[in-house]
């Protein structure tokens, strides 16, 4: 098999670790695998790969949570010869639809449980692949896609979308590489590191922190099966020694609040680092007052990768020094305050379904256009909004104009507006408030309507209704004049 | 469990359930013990935020891995039915 693998920047990354590391343990969920056993493992599924994927290049989209088959399975695609496409997982099958026309997916990589339950047309057997535990290959009949991708695009990641098209990025191997190396440096990643990703796979921060770089590094990746409940991740801490926690706000919470995990289970945690949404201060403070340990200040971008990092433990203010291979600019008017610009070794190459959309948020000398608003202090990053109007819930940004369609498409809807609120466990939702002409149109018809229509993070957390959606003069809602009168008339109902 | 007991403890894993979603559902919405959590809007960090709940109230551990079948986590009568094998079993 070995003379047949399909060579690239990824690959090469990774063979030299998988013979340099050979006998340290690579990868631990139920079972540990030694680098060796993992490249075994991977080399055995690139040859069941290539039998069930004749074709070379064939698109295999993984929808699937984090295990070490989801490691296997990902190097074994590149080694085969094939391009890994990273769906989130929870997708609806619409969207997974909308890949399938726009990329092309010839198979996908999913839980064997759940294949059979899968409702997609043209769906065939699903094949088992032995070295990849739980994990099934679900081929699927041949559909031409709309886009083709480039020639160097080794790995494809997914950002929301709008009108329930995930906008499917690509990255060459030598930008995948890039921001794994980088994040290395940056971070001091060495062989004695330990990291629990948390957070799923296919997301950026985990993608480029946790999968790669963790064998660049020579070092261990653990999963955890389950919910992520904070005792389990307290005793897997634990008993692994953990150095590295790769997790999200809401664990962080769970953490700090009254009754979590003593600090002793902790003691071997050298780094937190939280993903997805902005951490709350004070949860940040108690985190810090209970385990003696900072959450690490991040800064990443999809179609860029990692940009900062705060090193610096008694540090506190701000989000990091840019990152080896990271360049950052500030867009600013008053030259302090502007958009934040980023140019890295690990930029995307585009959008594959949308294309030149990624080239216009590139400025002339190849700064990406964040679309958040921030300045630098002392070399370190600090943001202060966004410059555009999406919606980050539990880190995935929601166009407010896809849920908007929606609902005004409903029989009895006039007009409709959805904005970023919060709930009271300060968890960021889809505030949708709504304009009836139909006095029959509740809450639940609507909340069907999104749930059968969008992906599950894109349902509204909050319906309201009202009489008129204040707008300014060119058609604007005037969101801040809305909230107030929300609050008000006490319309707003969960 | 009596049917008191048996109340008693759905009126406790409904006011978990408000607290877990962030008042994303409503108490009226909960008041019926038999309406699926999923198609009213408890997703995956309320389930998760509802099992922490559950765990520090009642006193349980809930390891999914060893339940062969998730629909007890799908309403409120399967929760408190649940709960009270759990704690029947414990006593």
């Amino acid at each position: 098999m070995s003379e047949t693998l399909a060579r690239g920047p990824i690959q090469d990354a990774i063979s030299g670790c998988l013979g340099q590391h050979a006998g340290r343990t690579a990868v631990v969920g139920t079972e540990a695998l030694t680098y060796r056993e993992l490249r075994g493992r991977i080399h055995a599924a690139a040859s069941a790969l290539r039998e069930v994927l004749p074709r070379s290049a064939s698109h295999v989209g993984f929808c699937l949570g984090n295990r070490p088959g989801y490691v296997i399975l990902y190097f074994a695609t590149l080694y085969a010869g094939h391009l890994p496409l990273l769906l989130d997982a929870n997708f609806n099958t619409g969207e997974i639809e909308s890949i399938r026309d726009d990329c092309g997916l010839d198979a996908l990589v999913v839980e064997s449980a759940k294949a059979a339950a899968l409702d997609l047309p043209g769906k065939l057997d699903p094949v088992g692949i032995p070295a990849a535990d739980d994990a099934a290959l679900l081929p699927l009949a041949p559909r031409e896609p709309a886009f083709r991708p480039r020639e160097d695009t080794q790995v494809c990641r997914f950002t929301s979308g709008t009108t329930g098209r995930p906008k499917c990025i690509e990255f060459s191997g030598r930008a995948v590489v890039s921001a794994a190396r980088n994040w290395v440096l940056g971070t001091g990643m060495t062989t004695a590191d330990r990291t629990l990703c948390l957070a799923a796979l296919s997301n950026g921060l985990a993608f480029n922190t946790s999968l790669l770089a963790t064998f660049l590094a020579g070092g261990e990746i653990h999963f955890l099966k389950g919910m992520p409940l904070t005792r389990p991740v307290a005793r897997r801490i634990a008993e692994s020694g953990i150095t590295r926690l790769v997790a999200f706000p809401t664990l962080y919470r769970n953490f700090a609040a009254p009754g979590g995990p003593e600090p002793a289970e902790m003691a071997s945690l050298a780094h937190a680092i939280s993903a997805g949404a902005p951490l709350w201060p004070d949860v940040r403070e108690e985190f810090r007052h209970r385990y003696g340990l900072d959450i690490s200040d991040y800064y990443g971008i999809a179609e860029t990768g990692p940009c900062t990092f705060e090193r610096d433990p008694h540090h506190h203010v701000g989000l990091g020094e840019p990152l080896p291979g990271v360049e950052l600019r500030i867009a600013s008017g008053d030259g302090e305050t502007g958009e934040v610009l980023v140019r890295t070794g690990s930029m995307a190459s585009g959008y594959l379904n949308h294309p030149g959309l990624f080239e216009s948020r590139l400025d002339g000398d190849g700064f990406y256009h964040s679309g958040d608003r921030g300045r630098i202090v002392d070399g370190r990053l600090h943001l202060v909004g966004r410059t555009q109007d999406h919606i980050n819930v539990a880190g995935r940004k929601i166009d407010p104009t896809e849920i908007v369609a929606v609902v005004t498409a409903l029989p009895g809807v006039e007009d409709a507006v959805a904005f970023p609120d919060e709930d009271f466990n300060r968890e960021a939702l889809v505030h949708l408030v709504v304009v009836a002409s139909d006095a029959g149109l509740d809450k639940a018809a609507v909340a069907e309507a999104c749930r059968s229509r969008l992906a599950p993070w894109k349902v509204p957390g909050r319906i309201s209704f009202t009489g008129e959606i204040p707008r300014t003069g060119i058609g604007k809602p005037r969101i801040a004049l809305l909230r107030e009168q929300l609050l008000q008339r006490k319309e707003s109902v969960a | 469990m009596n049917d008191d007991d048996l109340l008693s403890t759905k009126k406790r894993v409904q006011r978990l359930i408000y607290l877990a979603a962030g008042g994303k559902i409503s108490e009226e919405e909960l008041s019926r013990h038999d309406i699926d959590l999923r198609t009213i809007g408890l997703d995956s960090l309320g389930y998760l935020n509802l099992l922490e709940g559950l765990e520090r109230t009642f006193g349980v551990t809930i390891d999914l891995d060893q339940e062969p079948d998730h629909a007890f986590l799908h309403t409120i009568d399967n929760l408190a039915r649940f709960l009270g094998e759990r704690r029947g079993a414990a006593a």
